[in-house]
């Protein structure tokens, strides 16, 4: 059972099904490589990505698992470069037609779904004021900024709910709660506005929500 | 025909590799998959990081010598059920009063479960396991400075400046020798939870680790190192106090014991009957006393309370020599009692101590006809006593037995509390708060 809705089109570049769902804006084709942006009730194409690098993580597109009680699964990948190395966020389906991001970067995992901008809007700093280690008070939850980021694509997989071109530069501030919340605000490609994308969710144990299949490690067994 | 097949990226088994030095040439095992900003090349102490194209470049040329740490460089063993390899190892160390504490940091890395530090202390020997937390702690605006994550609560052990003094192997972040971090290490024993600041291209960068106390034979055994672990000193900022095991069942035990002694000595008191057996007032000081009294039922052993009262008695004293003498067997019970009074003002301030009243108990008397005998006396600075009474109760309860009952139930819990104690009192003056 795929989540969501499908449209079935062809990659205007080698052929191949697209496999477009109701959120998808762009998708990568897993045959060719080339990005296909949906704009209206058209399909065309963006040019091929660059290259994803192989970070060691051991999500794989297609992975299922659980998060808060609905199943989702692994629809994307988008890859961030910042002046540190890569990390991976993950786009993720889930089965009432919700969608989430899976952020992995150096072993460290966190779900979040997307919220309402009217929650931090005007009340959160703008990304250049964000200062580490000072709490932000969000809905009276206390958040601390642990992680500014200007980052820029590095190369994406599967669907994604926008067009991701590589070499666009967007900014994003991580904050963590008292009691494991995880928040992003994402700025977009301008750091000096108060109105962030917001994604609040927490952090998670790959193996303890379950997801699978997970990526084979030479040297490494996993007991199932 | 037949469609090519989907790309399906990274579907295959992550291998790892094996490279050269780029300075010295010597092979570097790459066991992180990728997972990794630094490698720090075992022989010489280069450091390499990834270009953009994911290939290891060399970043900076060393020439160190090779230096043994307590566990080796790949070395695998099983905590909390999960397999872990060494993938990197950094020494550190902070001086604190111009001593220098040195530990060694070791990377643990598992591809689904990501990282852990094993953290050895040179200083104590002791072990502790540690990851990332999963949030941030919230800082506490209590008398001793402390932290909260969740529902623990810690409190702030000690700061200090570490830094870093030597690296191998590969590592998820930029490590290099010399660099320099504040810590400020917060315990809940065998928890600790600790907050590193550091400055990085974006201003102060916050690294928060959890940790727990973890045996040196339980580390030993997990990762199949010949003979015995390195001996542990000391108590350690975050090794379990022992005295503590099973303290809230102790006291819950303890509790129950406390009522049932309180139900059963106020059983015990019930079942007493004091009656008075002799009393006389107004007995002048001038001669001895001397009277025949009958104490208690013949065959049967009772407890007696001895009542000596004088009057007026105003910064005097009254004694007594009493004399209980069975008739039936001229066996002796002999004691001496006083009653004493003073007050007056010191400093502006009134006192008094003592009383006209005093008691004394006596138990396993046999019942029976007595001689009972006093020799009084008398003395002090203002008005002497003129005459004094006299009173004998008898099967009064003695409240000794139950006194010594409570004693014994209360015995073990103190000790424990006391030894409990003196641990943390060794372990807290290893802190910033030594007394």
């Amino acid at each position: 059972m795929q989540p969501g809705s499908r449209t079935d089109v062809s990659c205007p570049e080698c052929g191949a099904p697209a496999p477009f769902r109701g959120t998808t804006v762009s998708l990568v084709c897993e045959y060719c490589s080339s990005t296909i942006v949906r704009t209206g009730l058209d399909f065309e194409l963006l040019g091929k990505v660059s290259a994803i690098l192989d970070n060691g993580s051991p999500i794989v597109l297609g992975a299922k698992a659980t998060f808060d009680k609905i199943p989702f699964e692994v629809v994307g990948r988008l890859q961030l470069r910042h002046g540190r190395g890569t990390w991976n966020e993950w786009f993720l389906g889930f089965a009432d037609n919700s969608v989430g991001w899976l952020s992995d970067a150096q072993g460290s995992y966190a779900i979040t779904r997307p919220h309402e901008k009217s929650i931090v809007a005007g009340k959160v700093p703008p990304f250049s004021a964000c200062v580490l280690g000072r709490a932000l008070v969000v809905q009276g939850v206390s958040y601390v900024p642990v992680e500014r980021r200007a980052a820029t694509y590095q190369g994406a997989e599967g669907s994604l709910p926008f067009p991701a071109a590589p070499g666009d530069r967007f900014y994003s501030v991580d904050l963590r709660g008292h009691d494991g919340e995880f928040m992003t605000l994402d700025y977009g490609d301008r750091g000096d506005h108060q109105q962030p994308a917001l994604y609040m969710g927490r952090a998670v144990d790959l193996i303890a929500i379950g997801l699978q299949p997970l990526r084979k490690f030479a040297g490494w067994e996993r007991r199932a | 025909m037949t469609p090519p097949a989907p790309l399906k990226l990274f579907r295959d088994e992550a291998q790892v590799e094996t490279i050269q030095c780029l300075s010295c040439g010597g092979p570097i095992a790459l066991h992180s998959f990728g997972a990794r900003q630094r490698v720090v090349c075992p022989h010489c102490g280069s450091t390499l990081a990834p270009e953009d194209s994911g290939a290891l470049a060399l970043l900076e040329a060393a020439s160190r010598k090779h230096q043994s740490s307590v566990l080796p460089l790949h070395a695998r063993g099983k905590l909390d059920g999960t397999l872990w390899e060494i993938i990197g190892i950094c020494w550190r160390r902070c001086v604190v009063d111009g001593v220098a504490y040195p530990w060694q940091e070791f990377l643990l890395f598992n591809p689904w479960h990501g990282v852990r530090w094993l953290i050895y202390s040179n200083s104590d020997g002791h072990w502790q396991l540690g990851q990332a937390l999963d949030g941030a702690p919230q800082i506490l605006k209590t008398r001793h400075h402390g932290v909260r994550f969740g529902k623990q609560r810690y409190k702030h052990f000690q700061g200090a400046i570490a830094v870093v003094t030597y690296v191998e192997g590969e590592f998820t972040w930029e490590v290099r020798v010399d660099d320099k971090a504040e810590i400020n290490d917060f315990v809940a024993p065998p928890r600790g939870l600790s907050i590193e600041q550091s400055s990085g291209p974006d201003g102060v960068e916050l690294n928060f680790t959890v940790a727990r106390h973890i045996d040196a034979a339980e580390v030993w055994r997990a990762f199949q190192q010949p003979g015995k672990p390195p001996r542990s000193r000391g108590i350690g900022a975050l090794r379990p106090n022992h005295w503590h095991r099973g303290r809230r069942s102790m006291w819950l035990s303890c509790l129950v014991f406390v009522a049932a002694w309180w139900l059963l000595s106020d059983r015990l008191a019930a079942t007493r009957h004091p009656t008075i057996a002799f009393q006389r007032d107004n007995i002048g000081f001038d001669e001895p006393f001397a009277q025949e009294i009958k104490i208690g039922t013949p065959g049967e052993t009772t407890a007696i309370e001895f009542t000596f009262a004088a009057s007026p008695l105003d910064n005097a004293w009254a004694y007594a020599d009493v004399l209980l003498v069975n008739l039936a067997n001229d066996e002796a019970v002999g004691f001496g009692i006083e009653a004493s009074y003073y007050h007056g003002i010191d400093g502006g301030e009134s006192w008094h101590e003592g009383s006209s009243r005093t008691t004394h108990t006596v138990g396993g008397v046999a019942g029976g006809q007595y001689l009972l005998q006093l020799q009084p006396q008398r003395g002090g600075t203002g008005s002497t006593p003129t005459e004094y009474e006299v009173r004998v109760v008898q099967d009064v309860y003695l409240t000794r037995y139950s006194v010594l009952a409570l004693t014994t139930i209360l015995f073990f819990p103190l000790l424990a509390w006391l030894f409990g104690w003196l641990f943390e009192r060794r372990r807290w003056n290893n802190s910033d708060y030594s007394s």
